[in-house]
């Protein structure tokens, strides 16, 4: 590459990244795309429909200033008797991009009219965690939990009749009829067993892709600005699932003791799969990026001489020759939280981006950025629950400063000090870990516990007490 | 809604004083009995006028539980007015007063306009705290003081009306830097900006829900 291309493509990336932190810092609801503007939102912008917020609520909660910790109010009461707080950021957005959603849903027969006996229930809980805009996770918030029960309305009949296995060819005729679950067809012993808790996976998994899709249709028509994670848990049949895409974080806390439900989906966590996408696809790149990782940038004056780098196929290191084309941008640069896939976007699975593409290129940044969960199932009804054991859900502002264990030992601490018949005690042991990661406004910016820094991000959390689903069959 | 400025309040004061209902009275002029006890921040907004202004009040009523006590505090940055709230019936309540008050003197911003408020005058068998004692304990510390009522509505305009013009006052003095959002003053939409020959018909400027 001619020199005088190189140096453009520096100033490229470099604007790249301070035209992505810029949109944050502007933080425009509609900070994306041109031309979409002007196109009608889907839904407006608003906090999460649980919380009941009138507009001029809605105006205090985006109070930069004081950030105000919003709960659920004395009047209103999630399934379980849920908690839940969040808090906006100290300003890199003008509004809270962080959404939730919490549901229980009655899935029915498709046929109406046979027996209701069979109707499927079920509690879903979700974060969503939007960039570039708010515009995704409102929709993602909004409809998501529509198309899980619309997956698992396809399977109910088998999901309602314990004993059977599901059958490898659909119990329905091509025409929808229904079939009779108590004859299936004959089995072959070679055939795969496949259990009722993989079919549910199964369920949130094309739920995901189908509101990914919808997203990606519905801008054709409707202003739906940047992307968002997803983190949702469901709870089917005595067990809990949680499906994460993105980089919020689920964890359970039972006796004390921390059992993680999620695990986190970064340039860092994904970079083999990112490097072997653009290995198998280089076109992807645009002639721009190496899929190959060095611990620095290259440098002109090191071709020919030995450099570490690592492939797709390698977790470790070693050395090669340095070539020409290792001068090019590395597709997955810094590290940590700074980490960037195209040198645009911090976090690899999620919903929307469709339109999202590296600064001043064609390189579009959504191949690389998957809709595709990850599913665990916990098997609820199983285990014994008492009063402090909860499933925490949080969006990384809150996991950004405190770690699994803080969060256990404050929510047990908390929850052990509460009345045990406070129907408020989740709610307030949520306010009180938001107030934890935001921490106290100080001459140095905000700040927790030790001196250390708090989160100036968007945070949202649930707390959820699990002995309920013990009550629940 | 247009408006010409916008203040942040914000309510505190011991649990039980009355602070919700105060809010409730204020902006939707009725009184619950039996309130649920505020267990971390609610808001309420109101246009009033004044000198022929609209101004919109926005007001932030916080938990008076001792175990609440560090989030209250966290919301007093950026409040241009507090209501400080004690029970004339619960000596207590006034007993505590100093701690509310240095309080509030260490985490708001020092031109902050505080209204001292004893309620519940509509219990006068019940007092505890005469009003002359209310009186000299504002006096002594810089403050404006009122008896109020949630119940009958006695005074409650007033209380809230009257720290609004207080404010206002120390804006047309210069007093208040209201350019800076952290002194709890915003200005409108269509308020002509200070030395400018703009007519001030460039308005409709406000972004809908946007921040305060």
């Amino acid at each position: 590459m001619d020199p005088r291309c190189r140096r453009t493509m520096l100033t490229r990336v470099k604007s790249a990244v301070a035209n992505f932190m810029g949109g944050m810092m502007a933080g425009g609801s509609n900070g994306d795309h041109p031309g979409g503007s002007d196109l009608p939102l889907k839904f407006p912008y608003s906090r999460p429909e649980f919380l009941g917020l009138s507009p001029d609520e809605i105006e205090c909660s985006a109070d930069h200033i004081a950030r105000p910790i919003l709960i659920l109010k004395e009047t209103k009461r999630l399934p379980w008797s849920t908690g839940y707080a969040e808090v906006i950021n100290a300003g890199k957005s003008t509004l809270n991009e962080d959404q939730a959603c919490c549901e229980v849903l009655v899935v029915k027969r498709r046929p109406a009219g046979t027996d209701g006996s069979e109707d499927l229930t079920l509690h879903y809980w979700a974060l969503f965690d939007g960039h570039a805009g708010s515009g995704a996770a409102v929709v993602a918030s909004r409809l998501l939990h529509h198309h899980i029960a619309l997956h698992l309305q396809e399977v109910m009949e088998i999901l309602c009749t314990p004993n059977l296995l599901p059958p490898t060819s659909s119990l329905r005729g091509a025409a929808g009829a229904p079939g009779s679950p108590s004859t299936p067809p004959t089995r072959f012993f070679t055939e795969k067993k496949v259990s009722h808790e993989s079919l549910v996976i199964g369920a949130i998994e094309n739920a995901f892709k189908d509101m990914d899709v919808q997203i990606e249709k519905e801008k054709a028509v409707y202003n739906i600005s940047g992307g968002c994670t997803a983190l949702v848990a469901v709870y089917l049949l005595g067990k809990l699932y949680v499906g994460n895409a993105g980089d919020s974080r689920a964890i359970i806390i039972r006796a004390g003791e921390v059992i993680p439900m999620s695990a986190e989906f970064t340039p860092e966590s994904e970079r083999q799969r990112l490097q072997f996408l653009a290995y198998m696809q280089p076109h992807l790149l645009g002639n721009e990026f190496t899929h190959l990782e060095f611990p620095r940038r290259v440098q002109r004056k090191e071709v020919g001489k030995k450099m570490l780098y690592r492939d797709f196929t390698m977790s470790g290191w070693a050395y090669k020759t340095i070539e020409e084309d290792d001068l090019k941008f590395p597709l997955i640069y810094g590290e940590g939280k700074k980490a960037r896939v195209l040198a645009t976007i911090g976090v690899t699975r999620g919903l929307g981006d469709h339109n999202l593409k590296v600064h001043d290129s064609n390189i579009y940044i959504k191949p690389f950025l998957s809709c595709c969960p990850e599913v665990r199932a916990y098997p609820l009804g199983q285990c014994e629950h008492g009063a402090n054991d909860v499933l925490v859900l949080g969006t990384d502002g809150l996991w950004d400063v405190l770690s699994n264990q803080e969060v256990a030992e404050a929510v047990t601490c908390f929850l052990s000090n509460c009345d045990p018949d406070d129907q408020h005690r989740y709610t307030m042991a949520a306010q009180d870990l938001v107030m934890r990661a935001r921490g106290v406004l100080k001459d140095r910016g905000w700040r927790i516990s030790n001196d250390r820094l708090g989160s100036g991000d968007d945070i949202s959390v649930y707390i959820i007490p699990l002995m309920y689903g013990n009550k629940q069959n | 809604m247009a408006y010409a400025y916008l203040f942040k309040y914000i309510i505190i004061g011991d649990t039980g004083v009355g602070k919700s209902c105060l809010l409730l009275q204020f902006t939707d002029k009725r009184f619950q009995p039996v309130h649920d006890l505020t267990i971390g921040v609610e808001f309420g907004a109101r246009m009033i006028t004044i000198d022929g202004k609209q101004i919109k009040l926005q007001i932030w009523d916080t938990a008076g539980q001792e175990s609440f006590r560090s989030i209250t505090r966290s919301y007093y940055r950026g409040a241009a007015g507090a209501l400080l709230v004690y029970d004339i019936t619960r000596r207590d309540t006034f007993n505590h007063l100093t701690t509310w008050l240095e309080d509030a003197r260490q985490h708001s911003n020092s031109n902050m306009v505080i209204m001292l408020i004893g309620n519940k005058s509509d219990l006068e068998s019940r007092r505890e705290v005469k009003k002359e004692e209310g009186e000299a304990f504002a006096r002594e510390h810089g403050l404006i003081f009122m008896e109020t009522s949630a119940k009958t509505a006695s005074n409650v305009e007033e209380a809230f009306i009257n720290t609004a013009k207080e404010i206002y006052e120390k804006i047309q003095e210069g007093v208040f830097d209201i350019n800076n959002e952290a002194n709890g003053i915003k200005i409108g939409p269509q308020h002509p900006t200070t030395n400018s020959t703009l007519s001030g018909s460039q308005g409709g400027q406000q972004p809908g829900g946007g921040c305060c």
